[in-house]
């Protein structure tokens, strides 16, 4: 790389010297480009790999989404029977099985109570009601919250208490 | 040096965008979205949260949540609009010192610039979170309508939250740079953005390298949020007339219906009906009650109808009525129109716009993040990234290869980015044929005498052997210049030919639209004929095979079932000599069921001794 340029006329240098000097620049663009497309190009691949993962663990987000909504109408189903007696116990196996499903790919319940404090990180407030309980405590959970590899995938929707009038 | 990211700061909800390796992309925010919202809150608890986290709160803390706070940006506190807003707005807001705006949040009062402030250091402190390194420099987007004080507030806000803002843009001219309209000669361009609480219409004129707002019109409350609510109505009411119950009281029943209506909203975008299922809805003294209702597309659209309405005849409005009300141009010189909002993914909206300016929209980006993806463009375009000095250019139209039937068989496919390479490997279509001809193509038509030739040479001295046995190699290859190289080689005797296409991307822009153009109008047609040709390529395949498989068998197969073969064969043969492809497709079905039996006559004779099964012939060339 380092070699003395071979000049058939040394007492003319300028012209062949100006002429190696502009190809050496010419040469390091082109190199210095060469290595950063190609590096480009290795960083994408990691990303695009990176990215493959992220969508294999969020890619049936939407599905899970949908079928959280059917658990909850399952359970409002539940409810209802309830009142009216005890329900075949084999009812409960199959939801038992749904979420067993669910959980196997990711999904968690979001560990809130009543009488917690009300965190919007992971509860989401739909209505504010008196009660005995301090302002700003949750009352009553109205829909279980979910999260999918650790991602919020639904707040656990809560009443929460505005203290006693 | 850090990159400087693109900045969606909207009135709902904001975006980021930052270019990577040389495109843009949306930055997810800590929570895993690709929109923030744009609301800040200090909770009961007196802590400062932002975005999804303030909304899930806003409900049972409506004086300590600010949404809306863009509406406020730059204003004076006597300005019509802050009016207008404050009966609405359900925070306190009072004027301040200088005659701006004041937000009571909390116990505190705060400028609006403070208030957006917490909205963008959350995008930034997410971005960086996400990029893994820290940014200090973004550009911002505002709409056109903006002053200079709504501009100088809104830079203001990104220095208070640690950035530099190194451009304002318009949201407008932002959403043209994503669709890299720019860098067009002089073009006049109407970007309709419906989002969710704002209608913008803005007319651009494009020139050299300039970006010229020329109107600005829409309705600063209108948006999609309306019909969501419209929607809501009219389902309480279909309820109430149903079952007769009014769920309008009930939180929770409103809550879940408006879930149910926001799915379905967006379901209706791509199918013409659903329906919106919420079981346990409410009870009565009879027990349970459910909500099950069917909504159209066509009620959705009746529904919202007089906002679309509306929206076009503000549209039409701002490009037509002369100047300075609109831009005085007519609908027919508009050259570009583009989709901005989540609002416009509604087929009727579409529609609407397209029958106003006679044109398809354009719509390709996710509308909702269009804005922030140009915003990304410009800080590339400030920081050195876009204009790279290894600019690579793509084939503008498909190159193919001329192939059995005169179908054009594509090698590169159009907009590959080159330098690029493709092989495929060919073979013969007849027994012992000696050469092959490569017949090189661009264009987007299925048949190769409908697209341009740009070279035919011929490989020949191919060994003698049945068809669809020999390979040939070809491989396209176009370097960083665009000059096309074609190679063909026999892989057995090793003889090759090559071409050497110096202007295979050298059309006019003219030209390639115009082969593009044809190619779409003459897709129908052009499948059937393909499809024509391809049933006569496999009839003269079973042809050959069929009399193949007759001739091995020998006198292994009784006479009648050669005859019956025999006949089955020409009349395939007669009818591939014409073009019905039906009669094409049947008599091909008939002799391959036909021939089954010569497999069958050969075992029910005694086990043959050498019968080599039928060779299944390639892609012959």
């Amino acid at each position: 790389m380092n070699e003395e340029p071979n000049n058939p006329f040394p007492d003319q240098p300028n012209e062949p010297e100006n002429e190696l000097t502009k190809v050496q620049e010419e040469r390091d663009t082109y190199l210095s480009g060469w290595q950063r497309a190609k590096a480009d190009f290795i960083n994408y691949k990691k990303e695009e790999f990176a990215r493959l993962g992220e969508i294999a663990k969020y890619g049936n987000e939407d599905l899970i989404r949908e079928l959280i909504g059917v658990i909850d109408n399952f359970d409002l189903g539940l409810a209802a029977l309830e009142k009216s007696g005890p329900i075949e116990k084999g009812i409960y196996i199959i939801r038992a099985q749904i979420e067993d499903i669910l959980k196997k790919r990711g999904l968690e319940k979001i560990n809130v109570k009543p009488g917690d404090p009300f965190d919007p990180n992971l509860a989401e407030a739909v209505t504010e009601v008196e009660s005995d309980k301090p302002p700003g405590v949750i009352v009553e959970i109205i829909e279980p919250g979910y999260r999918l590899h650790g991602k919020i995938l639904r707040p656990t929707r809560i009443k929460i208490s505005k203290g006693q009038s | 040096m850090s990159k400087i990211i693109g900045i969606d700061l909207g009135t709902t909800n904001s975006a980021v965008a930052v270019m990577k390796g040389g495109e843009p992309e949306i930055l997810e925010n800590a929570e895993g979205n690709r929109t923030t919202p744009s609301i800040v809150a200090v909770s009961k608890a007196g802590e400062r949260i932002v975005g999804t986290l303030a909304k899930r709160q806003a409900v049972t803390n409506p004086k300590g949540t600010i949404f809306s706070v863009k509406r406020l940006m730059g204003r004076k506190f006597t300005d019509p609009e802050i009016e207008r807003d404050k009966v609405w707005l359900p925070y306190e807001i009072k004027a301040g010192p200088t005659g701006g705006v004041e937000v009571k949040m909390g116990d505190g009062w705060y400028s609006p610039e403070a208030i957006s402030a917490e909205i963008l250091r959350k995008l930034k402190t997410d971005a960086e979170a996400k990029l893994g390194e820290k940014v200090e420099e973004a550009v911002i987007t505002v709409p056109a309508y903006f002053d200079d004080s709504q501009r100088q507030a809104t830079k203001n806000a990104g220095e208070i939250a640690g950035l530099k803002v190194n451009r304002i843009i318009n949201e407008p001219t932002a959403a043209a740079l994503a669709y890299g309209l720019d860098k067009q000669k002089s073009e006049k361009i109407v970007v309709y953005d419906f989002g969710g609480g704002t209608f913008d219409i803005s007319v651009l004129e494009i020139g050299d390298n300039t970006v010229e707002v020329k109107a600005t019109g829409g309705d600063t409350h209108l948006g999609g949020d309306d019909f969501d609510k419209k929607i809501n109505e009219y389902l309480v009411a279909e309820y109430k007339k149903q079952a007769g119950i009014d769920l309008s009281k009930d939180a929770l029943a409103l809550q879940r219906l408006k879930e149910g209506a926001e799915r379905a909203k967006h379901e209706l975008s791509v199918a013409v009906e659903t329906e919106i299922n919420l079981p346990y809805i409410t009870s009565d003294a009879s027990g349970p009650k459910h909500f099950t209702m069917k909504l159209s597309r066509a009620k959705l659209e009746e529904l919202v109808r007089e906002y679309i309405d509306r929206s076009v005849k503000l549209t039409e409005e701002t490009v037509t009525a002369a100047p300075p009300k609109g831009a005085g141009f007519k609908l027919s010189e508009i050259n570009e129109v583009i989709l901005v909002g989540g609002q416009t993914r509604m087929p009727a909206i579409v529609e609407a716009v397209k029958k106003l300016f006679g044109k398809d929209p354009h719509q390709g980006i996710n509308p909702d993040e269009v804005v922030a993806v140009g915003a990304a463009i410009q800080g590339g375009i400030l920081q050195g990234d876009v204009k790279d000095i290894l600019l690579l250019d793509v084939t503008p139209l498909t190159l193919s290869i001329e192939t059995l039937g005169s179908v054009a068989t594509p090698m590169i496919q159009k907009n590959t980015t080159v330098p690029t390479s493709k092989s495929q490997i060919f073979s013969t279509a007849a027994d012992n044929q000696p050469a092959v001809e490569i017949h090189v193509l661009q264009g987007e038509r299925p048949l190769a005498s409908d697209n341009k030739t740009l070279a035919r040479f011929i490989l020949d001295g191919l060994p003698p052997s049945p068809r669809g046995l020999p390979q040939i190699e070809v491989t396209f290859d176009i370097d960083a210049n665009g000059i096309l190289s074609v190679k063909a080689i026999d892989k057995a005797s090793g003889k090759s030919q090559s071409v050497r296409i110096e202007a295979s991307t050298a059309l006019s822009k003219d030209e390639i639209e115009k082969l593009k153009k044809e190619a779409l109008e003459h897709a129908t047609e052009d499948a059937e004929k393909k499809s024509l040709i391809e049933a006569k390529n496999q009839a003269e395949s079973l042809v050959y095979l069929s009399e193949k498989s007759l001739r091995d068998a020998g006198d292994k197969v009784p006479e009648d079932v050669k005859k019956s073969i025999t006949e089955k064969i020409e009349e395939l043969k007669k009818v591939t000599a014409g073009n019905n492809l039906e009669a094409i497709q049947s008599a091909s079905t008939t002799l391959s069921a036909e021939i089954q039996k010569i497999g069958q006559s050969m075992y029910n004779e005694e086990k043959p001794q050498d019968t080599s099964p039928p060779k299944e012939p390639g892609t012959p060339s």
